[in-house]
């Protein structure tokens, strides 16, 4: 089944400004963005595991990034989620990468370097999704 | 008590006193000694000699005496002989040499001179020529003369026989006894009998019959002719101290009756008599007496001979004496001068014991100042006296001691200024150590700090990189800002380097241990290195140890710090140099020691404390947070970072690494202490 309906990508971050920019960058790639400043919104969100893919800040007030992988794990095992990060170490890379999430990006980022994960990431799912289907 | 107080106090004297006073005991005694034995030889010997002296004069008197006895015999032997005294006997007419016998008489000083006949009956006398007739046959000399013998010899004659002779010689004979001490008593008051020399010679005729005999005779008494000729020709009429220092004396039985001694009065001491021991050993037993005696008034050194008449009995004696007193000055002089000498030799000897035992306490004083000295410290004080005697020993041993002592001192001065330096090194070590804990606290704090403001800064350095970049995005819109636009977005992305780079910093990860050896990474950094090396027209020198024990490390951390280091070097020579990598043991066993030097700029000393800061950068572009990264990756290993820089001159840092934990190879995979929050 060819997929054409945009897809839809969840941006958590408890920065306004940063989802703000990644939303913007994002913009001309024809993605349905969704924003969230903190990980309780994302969670209480119904369409969560709607997303094709979701972009989380692994450090926030509350819910961390890594909470907020286990919560969305565990609402759909399928959910497809990149760790940002603007503490990015080697141990908190391969902490996320080892709980599932499908990639980490260190802040700060370029738009490329954005659109490149974001789009490695949902090639990995449709790769997923195709090998499933 | 008091004289055992003296002989404590002894002990107490300075050795010198000690010996001279010893030395002065042993002179004392030996000087008395010798003195006192040498005063009795001396004067034993000037006494002998004295009575030699006075045994010859003795010999000499008697030869004046003798002289005058043959004198008078010659007289009456030629007289005898005369022409005239046998004819006028022969013709029995005497009467007529009256004249001739009185002038014989008078020319040869006799006293008496007179003619017998045939039978020994006076007949003429020249002295008296009136009185005659008087039998003298009974006269010794004159029987031996009538026998046709020549005598000559001393005789006493009575008062009696002197009155027939003449009544002046009786007079002159007579002599009053003086009272004399220790003389034998005798109970007549005087002496009427006079003592002669007397000589009696034959006359005869033709035929040799006897005609008559001549006899003559001088009387002694009071006659001091022989005693005088004794003195002038024996003693050459010498004088001691006013007193002559010979006399002689002619005495009849103990009487002195023609003498030159003088009495107190200093008349000629006639009348006096001898002492009872010499009458007793030269009258009674004829011996001869030499010894001193007491004459008159004076001691003196004596002879006396018995004078026996011609029938061998002893009538008197003959005497000479030498005044004592002259010999005992002359001994007292000689002993005077012996003693001065003696007293003399002492000084001498006193003196040169006073320099030997100078030779004694002068190093014995040198040894007790040297005592006070070294005792004031004054180490290198020597004696230095050569003498190979026990002082010289002593003294040699005793310079030994003080070396010894000054080495033992020195030793001390040394431990105790090497404890100031030990002391000093020690409180180096706690300053660095305490640096070290401050840099590691100062180095904690940030990274705490770091953490949470990469976090917080990352976010906006997001929102302005992507913002910025969906700007450059715009191409055809933004033409006019495009520049700024890309500075804006390297800067930012700058930003960013710095932000990561205090995150790695401030990351604190434990190390990941493994066993490996230092010399593989130091390679690998240099091929790395080749490149830019060989751009920047940079000698890269290695000298690796071989066979360095291998120690634990984090493989990529260490390789950071050697890339941090090079890359460091590197830039310090921007015109080219020598990069040196050294591996090498370090001084503790086990332990490995890693140099990295450059022939660059130099660091300036003020910079060197704050090399190891976080964000301390001499470069224009740079985080300042390479070394502080270094720094904590090298501590974590245990191990220590040193630099060394000069000026111009360049820089070396050395790594110390500790050694690998024994049988623990696996150490450095411990779990993450400290896991971070996300």
């Amino acid at each position: 089944m060819p997929d054409t309906h945009p897809k839809r990508i969840l941006v958590v971050d408890d920065e306004a400004t940063v989802c703000q920019s990644i939303k913007l960058a994002l913009a001309g790639e024809g993605y349905g963005i969704d924003t969230a400043t903190s990980g309780e919104a994302a969670l209480r969100r119904s369409d969560l595991s709607d997303y094709d893919l979701i972009l989380a800040d692994m450090m926030m007030p509350g819910l961390s990034g890594l909470d907020l992988l286990k919560g969305i794990q565990a609402k759909d095992p399928a959910a497809q989620v990149v760790i940002i990060t603007g503490y990015p170490t080697d141990k908190a890379a391969s902490q996320s990468l080892r709980m599932g999430a499908v990639d980490f990006l260190p802040k700060p980022f370029t738009p490329a370097e954005l659109r490149a994960a974001v789009a490695r990431a949902l090639a990995i799912k449709a790769q997923a999704a195709g090998t499933k289907g | 008590m008091r004289r055992s107080r003296i002989l404590r106090a002894v002990p107490d004297l300075p050795i010198r006193l000690k010996l001279i006073l010893a030395f002065l005991a042993v002179i004392g005694v030996g000087g008395v000694a010798s003195l006192f034995i040498g005063t009795r030889i001396m004067h034993r010997t000037i006494i002998t000699l004295a009575q030699d002296k006075v045994r010859h004069d003795l010999s000499a008197a008697w030869m004046v005496y003798n002289e005058k006895l043959h004198g008078i015999f010659d007289v009456i032997r030629i007289s005898a002989t005369r022409e005239t005294l046998r004819d006028a006997l022969a013709a029995g007419k005497p009467a007529r040499l009256a004249g001739t016998l009185e002038g014989v008489r008078r020319q040869f000083g006799l006293d008496i001179l007179t003619l017998t006949d045939a039978r020994g009956k006076v007949v003429l006398r020249a002295r008296r020529p009136e009185n005659s007739g008087e039998d003298r046959s009974s006269d010794p000399l004159v029987g031996r003369a009538l026998r046709k013998e020549d005598a000559a010899a001393t005789a006493v004659l009575s008062r009696a026989e002197l009155l027939e002779e003449g009544a002046d010689l009786a007079d002159r004979a007579r002599i009053e006894i003086v009272s004399t001490p220790m003389a034998d008593d005798r109970p007549e008051a005087r002496e009427d009998r006079g003592l002669v020399l007397e000589a009696a010679a034959p006359v005869t005729d033709d035929r040799g019959a006897v005609l008559g005999v001549l006899y003559g005779a001088a009387l002694l008494n009071r006659n001091f002719e022989i005693v005088d000729k004794v003195k002038d020709n024996v003693f050459k009429g010498e004088r001691y101290k006013g007193r002559d220092i010979g006399t002689a004396t002619i005495f009849q039985g103990d009487l002195r009756i023609a003498t030159n001694v003088l009495d107190e009065a200093g008349a000629r001491a006639v009348g006096t008599r001898v002492s009872r021991e010499v009458g007793r050993a030269v009258l009674d037993e004829g011996r001869a007496w030499v010894d001193r005696a007491f004459v008159v008034t004076d001691w003196y050194i004596s002879a006396y001979d018995p004078i026996r008449d011609a029938g061998g009995r002893i009538v008197g004696m003959l005497y000479v004496g030498i005044l004592e007193k002259p010999y005992l000055d002359r001994r007292d002089a000689v002993m005077g001068t012996f003693t001065g000498l003696a007293i003399l030799c002492a000084l001498v000897l006193l003196l040169i014991l006073a320099l030997l035992t100078l030779g004694i306490t002068r190093p014995l004083r040198a040894m007790v100042e040297a005592t006070d000295k070294i005792s004031r410290g004054e180490l290198d004080h020597r004696l230095g006296i050569e003498s190979r005697d026990e002082v010289g020993r002593l003294a040699r041993s005793f310079d030994r001691m003080t070396e010894d002592l000054r080495k033992a001192n020195a030793k001390l001065i040394e431990w105790a200024r090497t404890l100031e330096g030990r002391v000093e090194e020690r409180t180096r070590e706690l300053r660095e150590m305490q640096d070290h804990l401050v840099q590691s606290e100062k180095l904690a704090f940030l990274g705490k700090i770091a953490a949470g403001v990469a976090h917080e800064i990352n976010n906006p350095l997001t929102s302005i990189l992507i913002n910025t970049h969906l700007m450059l995005e715009q191409e055809d819109r933004i033409a006019p800002f495009r520049e700024n636009l890309t500075l804006m977005a390297e800067e930012t992305a700058r930003c960013a380097l710095i932000v990561r780079r205090l995150l790695e910093f401030a990351r604190q990860t434990p190390p990941r241990m493994e066993r490996a050896g230092v010399n593989e990474l130091i390679e690998r950094a240099s091929q790395l290195l080749e490149v830019q090396a060989g751009v920047r027209n940079i000698k890269i020198a290695m000298d690796l140890a071989p066979g360095l024990p291998a120690i634990e490390l984090d493989r990529s951390q260490i390789q950071q710090v050697f890339w941090n280091l090079t890359i460091n070097a590197l830039e310090a020579m921007p015109d080219g140099g020598t990069l040196t990598l050294v591996s090498r043991p370090g001084a503790a066993p086990g332990t490995v020691e890693v140099e990295i030097a450059d022939t660059g700029v130099g660091i300036p000393r003020e910079n060197l404390t704050r090399l190891f800061d976080p964000f301390f950068t001499t470069k224009s572009s740079g985080t300042g947070l390479g070394l502080a990264v270094t720094h904590g990756i090298i501590e974590r290993h245990g191990g220590t970072i040193e630099v060394k820089s000069e000026v111009g001159q360049g820089s070396a840092f050395t790594l110390k690494f500790p050694a690998a934990k024994e049988g623990d190879p696996d150490a450095g995979h411990a779990s993450e202490t400290n896991p971070g929050r996300g």
